[in-house]
């Protein structure tokens, strides 16, 4: 047990000291939030009519889980397994004691890292223009939990089924990325969406942990009230935790030689 | 140390003939506590293949692989330490950092794991780099790095595949020295090479492998017993028929080395006793020396040899 938790807490350093090393990185990751929150809080204000302090209360939920998390953890991950490929790192972790269990974990904790951070810059923001947290904190915080669980699980299924190289990655991203972006409402509130759109994105996780999101910190809803969104969350969580993991296993037996 | 029975592997399409698919046949090996294995062969011969097996990456089709008396398990890939052809290290973390994550991924504690880092890289000669990023190193430098990664954990069996190649002189000597000194700690080496100088002067014991078979295997003193020669005298004639014709009667065996017409000595001549055996004939040049592993080498993977 405690070789197993030394195992994570180095996989996920070594990402942390990496993103570190690149500076540049760092610093568009701290901006993109920001500017997603900013960008969305005031058009939602001046279309909404509302305060900016609620307009932002709205905002933040969308941003974060919609915009941030989604970049940073899934295609964070993406970018993880691709690159130990390419500089084929992989190869050296296959013939050391590390468990794959490990080395999940370790990518989930790394992204938990960043994400956390991420979490806290937005509320910082919002904070900044009077936006409160309506409901339980705990809550918000599990749904943020579930939602980078959930992205991490997308990245490992598309870094190690369909990214080959780093190159693939924006492309993968964007190609499957943006218009579940845009369905799920990082961009646009989904209450303006099209009744076809909206059926449609019933079917789209990150409308799912939007919706959950903006009703616990926006509209302080409780577990009841989350109903489909949560339940839909928790199924999504659970099969992509086992999907990443199968194709985990999968790159194990396609590529362990040396 | 290491002990590998009956080792066979075969990869590829079943509708093929298993021996056009064999990648391994029947290999028997045994290294010993304490020495460097050379084992060589051209590429593709099985080298790669072997250490995928030591490491638990391949399954055989067949055979038993033992590490100190262990079957292969998650234990034994402790035992093991292993520097790949390629330099698989972190480029934007340090030479301590990469160090550092893979003492914790082999399970040593914080205060083994920062005397165990001094001790990697001193013994490759990285001290004052330890804090440079993998990045601005040289090619020599990472591999040295390459092979202290390999040795974080105190493996029992070293693994080094093919270390020197596509190195200059300078950094080929430095890994040789860094070979030689980590034999002197006890360490036992498996080491892949083509370049056979190089198994020459680090290796007890060498195995030479050609199309998944063992040719041969013993010390160099032993390898030399398979050829009857003690030297090798290799002349430039622009008679060369007339060279062939003498060296024929006289019971020589002749070779081509690389385009060089050169004999087998059944032992060792002077200078003068070796210009009397072609007196009459028009000599350029003459060079004679002591058999060595690749004259060997050559004898044994011709495919006469192959076929025994």
């Amino acid at each position: 047990m405690r070789q197993s938790w030394q195992e994570i807490l180095a996989v996920a350093q070594r990402i942390l000291i990496e993103l570190g090393r690149r500076k540049r990185s760092l610093i568009f990751w701290i901006i993109f939030p920001i500017s997603v929150l900013l960008l969305n809080g005031f058009i939602f204000a001046d279309r909404s009519g509302l305060a900016i302090s609620e307009a932002m209360e709205y905002a933040a939920p969308s941003s974060l889980v919609g915009a941030a998390l989604f970049f940073s953890c899934l295609g964070g991950s993406v970018a993880t397994v691709v690159s130990e490929r390419e500089q084929h790192t992989l190869k050296r972790l296959f013939i050391s004691p590390l468990r794959g269990t490990s080395y999940f974990l370790g990518i989930f904790l790394a992204h938990a890292v960043i994400g956390i951070g991420q979490s806290l810059v937005v509320y910082a923001i919002a904070s900044f223009f009077g936006a409160k947290f309506q409901g339980s904190i705990l809550l918000g915080i599990l749904i943020i939990f579930l939602s980078i669980i959930s992205y991490v699980g997308v990245g490992f299924l598309i870094g190690t089924q369909l990214a080959r190289r780093t190159e693939d990655v924006n492309a993968l991203v964007a190609t499957f990325g943006v218009p579940l972006l845009i369905l799920g409402g990082a961009f646009f509130p989904a209450s303006i969406f099209p009744k076809t759109l909206l059926a449609i994105a019933q079917y789209n996780p990150i409308y799912h942990m939007n919706q959950a999101l903006t009703g616990v910190w926006a509209e302080g809803d409780d577990i009841d009230a989350l109903g489909s969104h949560f339940k839909f969350l928790i199924i999504f969580t659970v099969l992509m935790i086992l999907s990443g993991w199968f194709s985990y296993q999968q790159m194990l037996n396609k590529e362990r030689r040396l | 140390m290491l002990t590998i029975n009956d080792l066979s592997k075969s990869y590829g399409d079943h509708a093929v003939p298993l021996r056009d698919r064999l990648i391994l046949d029947n290999l028997n090996l045994t290294i010993n506590a304490g020495e460097v294995y050379g084992l060589l062969g051209p590429n593709g011969a099985g080298k790669t293949t072997v250490i995928n097996l030591i490491c638990n990456l391949l399954k055989p089709d067949s055979g038993i692989i033992k590490i100190n008396q262990k079957s292969l398990s998650q234990t034994t890939k402790s035992w093991l330490g292993v520097a790949p052809q390629e330099n698989l290290l972190y480029k934007t973390l340090t030479c301590q950092e990469n160090l550092d994550f893979y003492g914790k991924i082999y399970g040593l504690k914080s205060s083994e794991r920062k005397t165990r880092i001094e001790l990697c890289l001193q013994a490759v000669n990285l001290l004052d780099r330890a804090k440079s990023p993998v990045e601005i190193l040289s090619g020599g430098m990472q591999r040295r790095l390459n092979i202290a990664v390999a040795i974080i954990h105190q493996p029992k069996l070293l693994i080094l595949d093919e270390p020197t190649t596509g190195l200059d002189i300078e950094a080929r000597y430095d890994i040789w020295q860094l070979i030689q000194n980590l034999q002197q700690q006890g360490i036992t080496i498996l080491l892949t090479t083509h370049l056979l100088d190089e198994a020459q002067r680090l290796c007890q014991k060498i195995g030479i492998l050609k199309k998944g078979k063992l040719l041969a295997e013993g010390s160099l003193d032993e390898l030399q017993q398979l050829i009857p020669a003690q030297e090798v005298l290799t002349i430039k004639t622009p008679e060369e028929n007339k060279a062939l014709e003498r060296a024929k009667n006289l019971g020589l065996i002749h070779r081509r080395y690389g385009g060089d017409l050169c004999f087998w000595l059944p032992e060792p001549l002077e200078l003068r006793q070796v210009l009397d055996l072609f007196q009459g004939i028009v000599i350029d040049s003459i060079a004679r020396q002591p058999v060595q592993l690749e004259h060997i080498y050559l004898e044994v993977t011709q495919e006469k040899f192959i076929s025994h």
